[in-house]
């Protein structure tokens, strides 16, 4: 039985690693350029992109810093607001519902048209460049944060197991007790549904806000910037980077949860 | 109710059923952003030296969209947006459906075959992972096009969360209703002909209700790399000048306007589907 | 013993599995039991007594680790093969996309029984569980006991030999499910099929069944077939006669270990 078991969890990791291997040795040999008419100007190899990647560390390393203070700004501020939105939503339920809706209509407003709009608000907030432009970015994301939190978090707060609000009626608990030991915690898991789908939502955020803005920081804007110029090992270079932030703040998500929801699994 | 009675109450009781529904508070929403729109671009107005570009009057935009100046030399405001609208949402649709198809396929092979499951499940976490719109450039500059960018792009965006979804709506059915089809005696064909895709079909729409707005968003963002005539490259244009910083505006409520209509349309589609999701009684 | 009386035959079935733990769990031990055609059987014991495992081992939803089984002669997976089977679960396990009529047509589609004739076999079942007016609802528009009983009536609709119930009321309120004994039972009498009932409900057993099998836990184990003689057709007030009470006195000390 115990083979069985471990014959599962090697398939489970050794056929998408196998796929996985499979696909950068068709990468690195120009199969995957032919199939897909490509040179490798525009394609460039594994190899050559690692390369670029450890010789550039340190410029990469201050652009990725500057994308990761817009990300993770606008994630803790949407995600805040989202759910300070969602606590008032379910203090004035009927009124709340309502306007859940229209939050989750401006989640359906597409970046491109938002960032512009957004850039020119904060105009005259400074003279300097890089704080405006991070500014407006910041709020950019922490627009596309809001609403998954929002909806979600509602949710938690209000939708508890049977009875449990009677339970707390019957101690004659205060509003705010029945909110801090009963809505609150129940909120939780519901807040890392939201945070799954708003950690990815918020690196793609900032890296499309960056094309918009005003300073040419940020690893989406050296991407674009890089192809521009025709430099595209570099730009390679910035895309990797920029999968590993997304993966890498997923797993960090992932980690987080586990440990914070690890009582809860029954 | 007698037609005599009903008569007399007249449509005062309708009245009350929409004042006291979810829509007037929609409604009630709705007019709140507009009120304080307003109050904003008097301000505004009052205060900067070119309000257009910070704030117009929502009467000043809806006016510019509906009037017959020529914008470009060549086509009026409503003919622009007309025309880009077109270009960009054709090639966000036939992206849309393709990444649906797909999508599907995907779920179906990975319910069907658990080797296809395990290799493609890390991969899919990788697709949600990865900043796929962050890469728009790149895949520009591989596919060359401006038109077949745009499709990759909105299929591999609806690619994700319909694959999920279905999937998970497969997942959905509980193991009598498996039970069920088992004792019966039926073959695998039936069994997800008349069980596990109408169960899945719910969780299709959660899927479509995401993707439908990010296939538009990533359509207008091709536009804006490069030249053309989609939305996206009016906006980047009317950005730079050459035509009033009205232009602008209109492009960004109608670009808003379509995303939030697309997940409207993706609901209403989903209601005429499933008329036995209304109608819930309790015991 | 066996004879040409016999539907299914059960010899010394047994059934073991592994836990979380990886240690053996005794579901069921040397279960012999035979059941002739058009009974109607219980299977009564508490939870953990092995009985929904028999059940689903008669259907062929289980695999015995030990004995032999056999459903009219054959093995129980040719006969649900011949679809023989009609199930009933604790959840009426109806399709919510689906009316209350194509719901019932759910197995005559899978047998590719022609059309009109569909129709006009969920029709006559629903008539016989007392729906016709609610054809065209959908489930989620019924009570409990309603859907409940559409299971039923999907169940008879490809006119099955054997009936499986497994504790098909027990999710129902005790007035709904007296109303449905007396409408299972009229049924019963109507078509002739074998039933085999899953409950722990001993009033329930004794006042449907012909012979009540005690099933006691740890390990699950027939402790008792008991004889119900009560007259036919039976009715609600039987229940508070002497007869029935002695039974289900009787049934209640064949109990083992509980």
């Amino acid at each position: 039985m115990k083979t069985k078991k471990w014959l599962g969890i090697l398939s489970s990791v050794g056929l998408p690693l196998l796929f996985g291997v499979v696909i950068f040795v068709l990468w690195q040999t120009q199969v995957l350029h032919s199939w897909l008419g490509t040179d490798t100007i525009t394609l460039p190899l594994p190899t050559r992109i690692s390369e670029i990647i450890s010789q550039n560390k340190d410029s990469i390393g201050s652009q990725v810093k500057m994308t990761l203070i817009v990300a993770l700004g606008g994630l803790a501020a949407g995600s805040v607001m989202g759910y300070l939105i969602a606590v008032v939503a379910s203090i004035f339920r009927k009124w709340g519902a309502g306007g859940l809706t229209i939050v989750s209509a401006f989640n359906a407003i597409p970046i491109v048209a938002l960032a512009p709009v957004i850039n020119n608000w904060t105009r005259d907030v400074s003279n300097d460049v890089s704080v405006r432009s991070t500014l407006a970015k910041i709020i950019v994301v922490t627009i596309s944060c809001t609403a998954a939190m929002s909806v979600n978090a509602f949710r938690g707060l209000t939708e508890l197991k049977p009875f449990s609000e009677d339970l707390m009626t019957s101690y004659a608990a205060p509003k705010i007790v029945v909110f801090t030991k009963l809505r609150l915690p129940n909120s939780l898991p519901y807040v890392f549904t939201a945070l799954r789908v708003s950690v990815p939502a918020s690196v793609i955020g900032a890296l499309v806000t960056e094309y918009f803005a005003e300073d040419t920081v940020g690893v989406g804007r050296q991407i674009r910037e890089n192809i521009v110029k025709g430099q595209y090992p570099t730009a390679w270079a910035y895309i990797a980077t920029a999968c590993a932030i997304g993966i890498g703040m997923y797993i960090i998500l992932m980690l987080v949860e586990r440990m914070v929801l690890k009582r809860r699994r029954a | 109710m007698t037609t005599a009675k009903k008569a007399r109450k007249g449509p005062l009781p309708a009245l009350k059923r929409f004042i006291h529904s979810k829509h007037m508070v929609t409604l009630v929403w709705i007019l709140g952003i507009v009120v304080i729109w307003e109050i904003f671009a008097c301000i505004v107005a009052a205060t900067k030296r070119t309000p257009v570009n910070v704030l117009p009057h929502l009467y000043e935009i809806i006016g510019s969209f509906f009037s017959d100046k020529k914008v470009t030399g060549k086509m009026t405001m409503i003919e622009l947006i007309g025309t880009a609208c077109g270009e960009t949402l054709s090639r966000a649709g036939i992206g849309f459906l393709t990444g649906i198809v797909l999508g599907y396929i995907l779920a179906l092979l990975m319910n069907l075959s658990r080797v296809v499951e395990k290799i493609a499940f890390p991969y899919l976490m990788i697709i949600q992972m990865i900043p796929i719109l962050g890469m728009a450039p790149i895949i520009l500059s591989i596919t060359g096009d401006i038109n077949s960018a745009r499709v990759v792009i909105a299929a591999i965006l609806t690619f994700y969360p319909v694959s999920t979804n279905v999937l998970a709506g497969f997942r959905s059915v509980e193991r009598e209703k498996h039970e069920l089809m088992y004792s019966y005696a039926a073959n695998k064909f039936q069994l997800y002909t008349k069980t596990l895709i109408p169960a899945c079909i719910p969780y299709f729409f959660t899927g479509l209700k995401i993707s439908a707005p990010m296939a538009i968003t990533a359509s207008i963002l091709v536009d804006t790399l490069q030249g053309g005539n989609g939305l996206g490259c009016m906006l980047s244009q009317s950005l730079k000048g050459g035509m009033t910083r009205l232009v602008f505006w209109d492009i960004v409520l109608i670009s808003a306007i379509i995303g939030i209509l697309s997940f409207v349309l993706m609901g209403l589609i989903e209601r005429i589907l499933c008329p036995y999701k209304r109608n819930k009684t309790s015991d | 013993m066996a004879n040409e009386k016999t539907e299914i035959m059960l010899d010394s079935i047994g059934m073991v599995y592994k836990d979380q733990g990886g240690n053996d769990v005794t579901a069921l031990t040397n279960v012999t039991l035979d059941i002739k055609k058009g009974e109607f059987i219980s299977l009564l014991g508490p939870s953990g007594c092995g009985k929904t495992t028999l059940l689903r081992i008669i259907a062929d939803l289980l695999h015995p680790t030990s004995g032999k089984i056999t459903v009219g002669g054959v093995t129980p997976r040719e006969a649900r093969l011949a679809q023989r089977y009609g199930i009933v679960f604790q959840s009426p396990v109806l399709y919510d996309w689906r009316t209350v009529r194509r719901n019932v047509m759910l197995p005559l589609e899978i047998m590719h029984v022609p059309k009109d004739e569909r129709e006009d076999i969920a029709d006559s079942m629903l008539e016989m569980v007392g729906l016709t007016n609610f054809a065209n609802h959908y489930p989620n528009q019924l009570s409990g006991g309603m859907q409940q009983r559409v299971g039923i009536a999907r169940a008879l609709a490809i006119r099955p030999e054997i009936l499986l119930m497994d504790e098909p009321f027990s999710a129902l309120d005790e007035f709904t499910r007296e109303k449905l004994h007396i409408d299972l039972l009229k049924i019963w009498r109507k078509t002739n099929k074998t039933v085999i009932f899953v409950t722990h409900n001993i009033s329930e057993s004794v006042f449907l069944s012909d012979r009540v099998c005690v099933l006691s836990p740890h390990p699950g184990r027939l402790s008792a077939v008991v004889d119900i003689d009560l007259p036919r057709p039976r009715t609600l007030d039987m229940t508070d006669t002497q007869e029935f009470t002695e039974l289900v006195a009787k049934v209640r000390n064949s109990f083992e270990g509980v």
